[in-house]
């Protein structure tokens, strides 16, 4: 008993300053989202400043673009992430359970796409969209986001299938089943908790993108939010911070809401993995 | 073509009675080809060109300023005897190596915790949860001007005032080119330990419980456990976080840039920063797709060795 | 308990399909992507600077500018504007804008930072304007003005707008009179830093940041010197105009050196530092813009806003001073004249006057400060005649480059890693590189 409870204040302790190195910034930004511009320059070390107000928050929220920006953000990583999920698992299947030449180069190479900085890719990219129609429109950006995200989800889903031992794919298929009913029955159910944890992955790093959105659509009502949030600058950078960070905070919504309905989908909600002895 | 498949993979399968049989039957499967045709058709479409458009225009002399170019390797010249590339490579390198060690630990000692916290209900844990992935989710150039808040060196920047609490001497941050460049890897670790927490956990989930249980009835203690158990449980996965990890910091220039700007003088600017400023301050498209060609190189070589290192069981 | 969260799931998310369309709005004459009656027959695209349109994200400013947008609408009932934004990343904004013109599908009528103007021009992307303005006022722009949205043989590519400057803001409770030359500013400095203990002296950009470029290059224009020489050829690193480069950076390097600006504008990137510190009175002196004026007004008392006053930057001698002005303009990238037409009608009848008032910035006209009521007060007459004087970063593509290159150098002199005459050569050097072919 004495032992366990030992335990348990370490892993609290641990958890506070972890929790102290994370939320500090945004703490910081809390605090920077509750003040009016006459107190957004004044900097000191109070995070609660004299005159509180929830104006900013009222003013972001009034703004016709802003819950558009959340949506449209959230409409692309989940597209995105799916669609590079669903491209992406067979592929990790093959990766993992087939045998073939040049397998390991193979996945470089798919990796190595990943690699290629976007930044650089702007131009070209652009032109290509462009000579196929595919800009100005959610479908496009979305089809980009699955050839960026794709690489990474393959990656990581070979990783959550080669935790399901052999003995499940070889004996679903002495039962008769080929390779695709032993992945679609078998495999697949088993392997979720990596499926689920891949999706989440490249929904957040499509969430975060802001380069093929920014170069590929124009019209505000379709922008997602990490392009979204520099229309809340004011004329110089820095004169209306606190609609910025009142706006980030915002943001913060969508995810406070997914986790919260999804969590037994998300990090912590499934219990040990899913092998059974 | 077919028939000699068939051979070939049914000689593979031929460790039980029913094997043969299936391998003759249900060959198809097992050819990669159709598994890898979705993957392989997304990224010949739409990849494919950009990718081979940037390797080409590095072998040029294209500027963003003239839709004329020829071909030359004076952009390869200009950048590899370029004196100051040696210290964006060194800024890279602290900022690359840092992030991968600092969001790769940090993400495994959350992941560690967060699992044990919740094995024991502990309350609070999934406030930790939030919290940490509340950091990816703000938005990025609104986490760099907190950042350039907390770490300014005014009387009103947070650290400095906390330590002139404590009586220290304050630290220059953003101001000294050696100290700079290790705020920026902070900031970074901070920014993207998210990512690392969740393929780790992710991992974690696939040790088996009975490993565990084994262990606790043999009388092991934590770091025995850890060491012996979770550690080589989560290689594979560790294998993974470290590479995408070292790609996404490779690429990164999101929390950089509107913190220090690269600067003081070029300390900060790491190889995706350098590239950025090549393509928007100067113009030259050329240049900057050489920059993103030793960046794909860097990548490739860190991620294969990294490989190479983790093999172990494979 | 499960039930109930799904269905409070699929609540939410519905709430989010429910966004306000274009159709809200369509009996009103202005709305947030659009200037007048959706169903009218002929349209134009309009790119704008998000805190000079109607989507500001102040509301007091966003309803100005639909007002006057709306008087737009009223005047021309035949136009439709497809408003899109542009935001404040710079670089990225107008590298799109390039490739976009190129392609043929950059939007009609733009918004454009000023010293990106002559890149533009030179690539022969932008419809001259000249036809749709007056000599008269054309005329009363500022003389920093019509260099750079011109070409050699006068043509106007661009209207500029509104604009601003850098200036010399001093706390008069530590520095009662405006310092004219370097060393009486470094002196003034020192004095405050001596009566106050803890103070800082003078505070300014010195990092990485097209800010520091546009505050630095006054001390270098002041003494004659210039960046590129009338064909646009980098001139910088040669003899005059080097020893004049060094000697500001000397300037700035005494400051830092004498103790009478902290070390760590090294690594200041923001104006907001400058104000935060000027506004908790951490510092004597600073060298920041004119829009800072309303924040200060905005964030401190009466008394001690009272206390602060502006002046002209510092030069090496009282009779040598000089200044710094940025700001934005509008172009035109249509090929259909009617649309150029319209497009600089919404110029004329919204940005050039109204807008200025409205949103508060400086015009960009000599007339618009006597005939507006906001300018008529003393400071603003004082920042008009400081306008006269004032300098405007060269005409040319290679600027960004040179920008980059120079505040290398500055930031890495003032941090100690370079000295500044290799800081200066290396810039050169790296500039001579990218230099565009003919």
């Amino acid at each position: 008993m004495n032992y366990r409870s030992k335990r348990g204040i370490t892993i609290y302790i641990a958890l506070a300053l972890i929790m102290l190195f994370f939320s500090l910034p945004l703490l910081w930004l809390l605090s920077l989202s509750i003040r009016t511009p006459a107190e957004i320059l004044v900097r000191n070390l109070h995070v609660i400043p004299h005159s509180p107000t929830l104006q900013n928050f009222a003013q972001v929220l009034n703004n016709h673009q802003f819950l558009g920006y959340l949506w449209n953000g959230l409409k692309l990583a989940i597209m995105g992430a799916a669609g590079a999920c669903v491209v992406a698992v067979p592929a990790s299947y093959a990766f993992s359970r087939l045998q073939f030449r040049g397998k390991a180069q193979l996945l470089f190479l798919v990796l190595g796409f990943q690699m290629v900085s976007p930044l650089v890719m702007m131009v070209p990219l652009y032109r290509s969209m462009q000579a196929m129609g595919l800009t100005e429109s959610h479908f496009g950006a979305t089809l980009i986001y699955i050839a960026m995200y794709a690489p990474i989800a393959t990656w990581t889903m070979k990783g959550s299938i080669d935790a399901v031992p052999r003995e499940l794919d070889e004996a679903a298929m002495i039962d008769g089943c080929g390779r695709l009913q032993a992945f679609l029955r078998i495999i697949l159910p088993v392997s979720l908790p990596g499926l689920a944890s891949t999706f989440i992955l490249t929904a957040m790093l499509g969430w975060s993108q802001f380069i093929v959105p920014f170069i590929l659509l124009s019209q505000p009502d379709m922008l997602p939010i990490s392009v979204g949030i520099f229309y809340f600058f004011g004329a110089y950078a820095g004169s209306a911070m606190q609609l910025v960070a009142a706006a980030s905070v915002l943001s913060l919504l969508p995810i406070i809401v997914m986790v919260f309905f999804l969590q037994n989908f998300v990090v912590g909600g499934l219990t040990a993995g899913a092998v059974k002895e | 073509m077919k028939m000699a498949l068939q051979r070939r993979h049914s000689g593979k399968d031929r460790k039980s009675p029913g094997a043969a049989r299936s391998a003759l039957r249900f060959n198809q499967g097992d050819h990669p080809f159709w598994w890898l045709c979705p993957v392989t058709i997304v990224l010949a479409v739409f990849y494919v060109y950009p990718v081979l458009e940037v390797l080409r225009t590095s072998f040029t002399d294209a500027t963003l300023l003239d839709a004329s170019y020829r071909y030359t390797l004076g952009s390869y010249r200009s950048i590899l005897l370029d004196p100051a590339l040696l210290q964006i490579l060194e800024a890279t390198f602290v900022f690359v190596a840092g992030s991968v060690i600092g969001q790769t630990t940090l993400g495994l000692l959350i992941s560690l915790a967060l699992q044990a916290g919740l094995k024991r209900r502990l309350f609070g844990v999934r406030a930790v949860r939030v919290t940490v992935l509340a950091t990816w989710v703000v938005p990025g150039v609104a986490s760099a001007i907190t950042w350039q808040l907390l770490l300014s060196e005014a009387d009103f920047g947070f650290f400095n005032a906390m330590l002139k609490f404590a009586s220290l001497p304050p630290v220059p941050w953003l101001s000294a080119p050696w100290m700079a460049i290790w705020s920026a890897t902070v900031a970074n670790i901070w920014y993207g330990t998210a990512l690392s927490v969740i393929l780790l956990y992710a991992g974690l989930q696939t040790i088996s419980p009975t490993l565990y249980e084994a262990a606790a009835v043999d009388g092991a203690t934590a770091i025995q456990t850890f060491w012996h158990i979770t550690l080589p449980g989560l290689r594979p996965t560790l294998l993974i976080t470290v590479i995408i990890v070292s790609v996404l910091s490779l690429n990164t220039f999101e929390i950089v840039m509107p913190l220090t700007g690269g600067g003081p003088g070029r300390s900060t600017e790491v190889l995706a920063l350098a590239a950025y400023n090549m393509v928007f301050y100067d113009f030259n498209l050329a240049q900057g797709s050489v920059l993103a060609v030793l960046m794909l190189l860097i990548n490739l070589a860190v991620a294969t060795t990294f490989w190479l290192l983790f093999r172990g069981s494979r | 308990m499960k039930f109930n969260r799904t269905l409070l799931l699929l609540v939410i998310l519905s709430i989010g399909c429910l966004q306000p369309t274009g159709s809200a709005w369509a009996q009103d004459l202005v709305a947030p992507d659009r200037i007048g009656r959706s169903d009218a027959p002929k349209s134009f695209t309009f790119r704008v600077l998000t805190a000079h349109s109607n989507n500001n994200a102040q509301p007091k400013f966003a309803a100005g500018m639909a007002e006057l947008y709306e008087k737009y609408a009223r005047n021309h009932p035949d136009w439709r504007v497809r408003i899109q934004l542009m935001s404040l990343q710079i670089p990225q904004e107008h590298a799109r804008l390039l490739e976009q013109a190129r392609n043929g599908t950059a939007p009609d009528c733009t918004s454009m930072d000023s010293f990106a103007v002559p890149l533009f021009i030179h690539q022969g992307l932008l419809k001259p304007i000249e036809q749709y303005f007056t000599k008269e006022e054309v005329e009363e722009l500022f003389a920093f003005v019509r260099p750079i949205v011109s070409d050699t043989e006068g043509h106007i590519y661009a209207w500029w707008w509104t604009t601003d400057l850098r200036l010399l803001f001093r706390n008069t409770a530590h520095v009662p009179d405006p310092p004219d030359t370097w060393q009486r500013t470094k002196e003034a400095a020192l004095a405050a830093k001596r009566t106050t203990p803890g103070l800082d002296g003078l505070l300014f950009n010195g990092g990485r940041n097209e800010t520091t470029m546009v505050d630095f290059l006054p001390n270098f224009w002041a003494q004659g010197g210039k960046l590129v020489d009338e064909k646009g050829t980098p001139v910088f690193g040669k003899e005059p105009n080097r020893a004049y480069l060094l000697n500001a950076i000397a300037y700035y390097q005494d400051l830092i050196k004498s103790g009478a600006a902290p070390a760590r504008v090294a690594s200041i990137t923001d104006y907001s530092d400058l104000t935060a510190s000027a506004i908790a009175g951490s510092t004597a002196m600073m060298i920041s813009g004119d829009w800072v004026i309303g924040q200060m007004q905005a964030a401190m008392t009466p008394d001690a806003f009272a206390k602060w006053e502006i002046s002209m930057l510092p030069g090496p001698t009282a009779e040598q001073r000089s200044t710094a002005s940025g700001g934005w303009t509008f172009v035109s990238f249509s090929k259909d004249p009617e649309k150029v037409k319209a497009c600089m009608d919404l110029v004329r009848e919204v940005y050039m006057g109204p807008a200025v008032e409205v949103l508060q910035l400086l015009p960009t006209r000599q007339s618009e400060f006597d005939s507006m009521p906001m300018f008529r007060s003393e400071i603003y007459q004082r920042i008009k005649q400081y306008l006269k004087k004032s300098q405007a970063r060269p005409g040319f593509p290679i600027y960004t480059a040179i920008s980059n290159r120079l505040q290398i150098a500055i930031s890495s002199t003032l941090s100690g890693s370079h000295t500044a005459e290799a800081a200066v050569d290396e810039a050169m050097e790296q500039v001579a590189k990218v230099v565009p072919k003919p």
